[in-house]
């Protein structure tokens, strides 16, 4: 599910597009991230990047945003709903150029779902990485063709290592 | 002891009350107003009776459903807590009327220490220093410019029937004087209708530090130690403190003596409080008596062991007072801050409303004494304190590391709060080292503030992966307060989980 999240705090405004995948993978701007996002309390959603615990109290606001507040600092976020976002755009946040997919989270490879040169859909899994005891399908974030496989089932792999390029 | 007491107040006090009755295995009945129905008091409440509706004057202020629910109920003491009717030497002698017993002072004690001139008029008589002026009115100008000249500059002017900062005139030099009195004179005509003014010598950056003391029926009055309340906010305090940074054991025994002496003066029963100013050679001025519980009381429940409260409630019984005053030392060092549903980037515009979440202070050295819980709505109609948190430790460092570490940990969603204000006063290199005054707060915010502390790196986008993941998991037809059911709550990961089982082979 993708969301287009416009945050606004005394910093400045921001625009971000946050991918949260099906099997729980987690990409900001297009960059996948070693995240892991739970409601942790009524309100409260617990974020760890890289292991940084972040918890973040949400609270509906005016005109259907939200309230973000997480310690002193405070953020107005506005999101996007996907699906009527999805409508046009869609093409505009498909990645462009030659891809590199990586880990987003330290874990062992368990299956590789293509081989290299296949031609694969954006979206489509190309590894499977386990992870804390969850399977974790790394997927291609662009339509094209599988130039080269680096991950080799069994493998262990840490968070950032490169698993495959799509061109 | 008594068979059953009254709570004759609302919000957190109430139920700081109920627990001391409790403790005490005294059965206590609570009150409300229609729309305190589910107030945390009540929730906590034996008994409990609705008394009228939300305004105060309605219910709250009402001795006589008070007294009829007292009577009805079977109780034989009433407490009053503070605010409402705890100041109002009417609700003792309507208790007297009705055989039960007032938990404070006797309401003629209250007449004549809590009006601010008999108050003073009672401090001269019993030897304790007040801050330099006339009791009466001055009827001509010359009279008072000369007699200013004698008290030397800074003075201040005021009007006989003031209040609330009309008819109040600070006067820096002899030049002023003149224009200054015909100031605050048409001042004081215009909004009291009454010109008179009186004079006293003005305080440059006073302290206001007040001493607790108590008396029992049989003639013992102590003192509990001092409490350091410079840090206000127009007069309101929001941050108290014990021990105060500036007070010596020597000024403590002096500051003691003088209040005790007053209380046995004026024929004080149960607890109160004498407030004084304190200048900067550490002179002190008398400055008025709080004839009952104070909000800030819990500071000096944690630095002498001992319970108020519970205090009160035996003396009020016919108790001896368990100690002498000798014996009490402070121990450690104790800090009071006053949460409160306000916006401090609005003006500290009262912001009532629901409560969604919280998640509250607890660990070493903290309390929370509070009358608020999750999916309540804090009402519009009375004082909009929430909480107050304290803190204790072996030293005021300690203590304030202590309590910002709880304000960092207590939050509340739906509603804002003061409780970025606290944040900056306790990194206020001057807070730290204990140079405030009474105006310190108010200057404080007039200046520019400081830029944000920068949040840690990643804290953004968290903030954007947490908003886009709450969107992920409301309901498409989400109940009114943005509360997402629990079914909901993780469907992205779940879908994903099951898509995995499905492709097992």
């Amino acid at each position: 599910m993708k969301f287009e999240v416009h945050l606004d705090s005394v910093t400045g405004k921001t625009r971000h597009v946050v991918d949260l995948e099906k099997d729980g993978t987690v990409s900001l701007d297009g960059q996948p991230v070693d995240a892991d996002v739970v409601l942790a309390a009524p309100n409260a959603v617990s974020v760890l990047i890289n292991g940084t615990a972040f918890e973040i109290h949400i609270a509906p606001s005016l005109n259907g945003t939200y309230k973000l507040q997480t310690g002193p600092h405070e953020f107005q976020a506005d999101v996007r709903d996907p699906r009527a976002w999805r409508g046009g755009k869609q093409g505009a946040l498909e990645a462009e150029g030659r891809q590199q997919i990586i880990a987003p989270m330290p874990g062992k490879v368990i299956r590789l779902l293509v081989n290299a040169g296949d031609e694969v859909e954006a979206g489509q899994g190309l590894v499977v990485v386990e992870a804390m005891k969850m399977q974790n399908e790394i997927r291609s974030p662009k339509k094209g063709r599988v130039e080269r496989l680096q991950a080799k089932e069994g493998q262990a792999v840490n968070a950032g290592d490169v698993l495959a390029w799509v061109e | 002891m008594f068979r059953k007491i009254l709570i004759a107040n609302r919000g957190e006090i109430a139920v700081r009350i109920l627990r001391a009755c409790r403790e005490m295995g005294i059965p206590s009945v609570c009150v409300f107003s229609e729309v305190d129905r589910t107030a945390l008091h009540v929730r906590l409440a034996d008994e409990a009776y609705p008394i009228g509706p939300a305004p105060s004057r309605e219910s709250y202020l009402r001795i006589d459903k008070l007294i009829d629910v007292a009577r009805r109920s079977g109780c034989d003491a009433i407490h009053p807590g503070y605010g409402f009717l705890a100041e109002n030497p009417a609700l003792p002698r309507a208790c007297t009327d009705a055989g039960i017993t007032f938990i404070g002072p006797p309401p003629e004690t209250m007449e004549l220490m809590g009006s601010k001139t008999a108050g003073k008029q009672l401090a001269r008589r019993a030897d304790v220093p007040t801050v330099p002026g006339t009791d009466e009115p001055i009827e001509n100008a010359e009279d008072a410019q000369s007699l200013a000249r004698t008290m030397g500059y800074p003075v201040v002017l005021k009007a006989v029937a003031g209040g609330g900062g009309k008819g109040i005139r600070v006067v820096k030099e002899d030049e002023a004087f003149a224009s200054a009195w015909r100031d605050a004179s048409s001042e004081a005509l215009n909004a009291f209708g009454d010109a008179r003014v009186f004079l006293e010598k003005y305080l440059d950056s006073p302290r206001h530090i007040e001493i607790q003391i108590f008396a029992d029926s049989h003639g013992r009055v102590v003192s509990l130690g001092e409490r350091e309340c410079s840090v206000q906010r127009r007069h309101q305090k929001v941050i108290e403190e014990a021990p105060s940074t500036v007070v010596t054991p020597e000024l403590r025994r002096k500051m003691g003596e003088a209040a005790v002496r007053l209380a046995r003066a004026g024929g004080y029963l149960n607890a109160g409080t004498v407030e004084f100013l304190v200048d900067a050679s550490l002179n002190f001025y008398f400055l008025e008596v709080n004839t009952r519980l104070q909000v800030e009381h819990p500071v000096t429940e944690q630095v002498t062991g001992l319970d108020l409260v519970k205090l009160q409630i035996a003396i009020a019984a016919g108790h001896r007072l368990p100690f002498a005053w000798e014996t009490i030392t402070p121990r450690g060092h104790a800090m009071e801050v006053r949460l409160y549903a306000e916006d401090p980037d609005n003006n500290f515009f009262p912001c009532p409303g629901k409560i969604l979440a919280r998640r509250i202070a607890t660990g070493p050295g903290i309390r929370l004494d509070e009358g608020v819980y999750r999916g309540w709505v804090v009402p519009i109609e009375y004082d909009p304190l929430l909480s107050k948190l304290i803190a204790w430790g072996n030293s005021r460092e300690e203590t304030i590391a202590r309590l910002r570490r709880a304000l960092d940990e207590y939050t509340i969603t739906g509603i804002r709060t003061n409780v970025s204000l606290f944040r900056s006063i306790l990194a206020e290199p001057e807070f730290l080292r204990g140079e405030i005054h009474t105006r310190w707060l108010d200057e404080l915010l007039a200046r520019p503030r400081p830029p944000a502390v920068p949040p840690r790196p990643g804290t953004e986008a968290a903030a954007a992966i947490a908003a886009a993941y709450w969107e992920s998991i409301q309901p498409a037809n989400p109940s009114r307060d943005g509360q997402a059911n629990t079914e909901a709550t993780s469907r992205w990961k779940q879908e994903g989980r099951r898509a995995q089982v499905d492709r097992q082979p």
